[in-house]
């Protein structure tokens, strides 16, 4: 049974956190993945204030276990949202996409458990002397919103930098995964894709099914320029993306091009000209499991390769 | 002296030729700092020059001359 301070920090069973996805992990998702002993993650995105406080009476009707909201800091809601979850006492907060540093304060004062995605070590250390509880550092490896480091070069770097408990996000799509990451030093791991792949997981069945039919060189970066480039299976938008970029347009053509993309793909299931956001490892994954099979295999797998490596077993 | 040590870190930071800046440049457009290398050069100066620097004055600092009186005003 591989239980460590991330377990007992947050109260969960196994030390994993469903990647908060927007458009994609609602309640419903993030209430299987706590019922099922990790940590569901509901993502606000972009959403306005009142729809996150409804997914947050939602998964307290689905599940009474710990589960976080993800604040994803380049959402015109932020401030509305950050003051939110507050006054709904949510259990934890994880934030991604830029620095949360502002909000630290008032989250700590309320007794909110707060866990940072971090695309680098000066973060960490930040975050760390602003009083996170933990780090989530997430490699470029990642779908969504990413850095340019590799999971692989940025967990040791993170975990000889701070004191806290870190995560590993980005590329975990298995129990070699799990186990990699902690053999990096990490004391959990952060899953989005594959949760993509969750019976739970209400995204449309088109994208899916795009994230099964890919292979390990399916995905690509677009809008770097824009300062906030994103992971993405590849498509006919991401080629529109790339002529932008050859072209040298400017950050606000590439924002407009983007613009309702990622709903176009997860709701209405345009997986040709909408943003199918996934990690790398979308070509390690093929199949749809419940939120409960996910996390048991993973784990099981994870236990059996470190007790091999242990035991110097070279079979 | 603070803007002595201020170019020094810029120059190390974003690769920049000491030449090039002056109290007017600005950290993102002149200098080539994108969110992120701003972020690095922050936590260092806040390190060499031990002072803190509040998240909430980040948006203050857009020329190296926002910066030196910022970190001038911090040291009295």
């Amino acid at each position: 049974m591989i239980y460590t301070e991330i377990c007992k920090l947050l109260n969960i069973k196994y030390p994993i956190f469903q990647g908060g996805m927007a458009q994609i992990s609602d309640a419903k998702l993030a209430a299987a993945v706590s019922e099922a002993g990790g940590l569901g993650v509901i993502a606000s995105g972009n959403s306005p204030p009142a729809l996150v406080k409804s997914e947050i009476h939602k998964i307290r009707e689905l599940t009474d276990k710990p589960f976080g909201v993800n604040v994803m800091l380049l959402s015109p809601h932020v401030e509305e949202v950050s003051q939110l979850f507050v006054e709904e006492k949510v259990p934890v907060i994880i934030t991604g996409a830029g620095n949360p540093g502002k909000y630290m304060r008032i989250w700590k004062e309320a007794g909110i458990k707060v866990v940072p995605v971090v695309p680098s070590v000066a973060f960490a250390k930040h975050f760390e002397k602003l009083g996170a509880d933990a780090i989530i550092c997430e490699g470029t490896e990642a779908g969504g919103h990413v850095g340019e480091i590799t999971t692989m070069c940025i967990t040791p770097q993170v975990v000889d930098a701070v004191k806290i408990p870190v995560v590993a996000a980005g590329g975990i799509g298995d129990g070699r995964g799990i186990a990699a990451a902690f053999c990096l030093g990490a004391k959990g791991v952060q899953v989005g894709t594959r949760f993509i792949l969750a019976k739970e997981c209400r995204v449309h069945q088109n994208y899916k099914d795009k994230v099964i039919k890919a292979n390990d060189t399916a995905t690509v970066v677009t809008g770097r320029k824009t300062g906030h480039p994103v992971r993405v299976l590849k498509n006919r938008l991401a080629n529109q993306f790339r002529e932008l970029e050859k072209n040298n347009a400017s950050v606000e053509e590439m924002e407009e091009l983007g613009r309702g993309k990622l709903y176009q793909a997860a709701v209405l299931g345009d997986v040709v000209y909408g943003s199918v956001m996934s990690g790398q490892i979308a070509g390690l994954l093929s199949k749809e499991q419940s939120c409960k099979e996910i996390i048991v295999e993973m784990f099981e797998e994870a236990e059996k390769i470190m007790k091999n490596l242990a035991g110097g077993n070279n079979e | 002296m603070i803007l002595e040590k201020v170019k020094e870190i810029l120059v190390e930071e974003l690769d920049v030729e000491e030449e090039s800046i002056t109290l007017d440049s600005k950290i993102k457009e002149d200098l080539g700092a994108d969110s992120l290398d701003l972020f690095e050069l922050i936590s260092r100066i806040e390190d060499e020059l031990d002072v803190n620097i509040d998240e909430d004055d980040y948006g203050k600092l857009i020329t190296v001359g926002n910066l030196v009186d910022y970190l001038t005003e911090k040291n009295k």
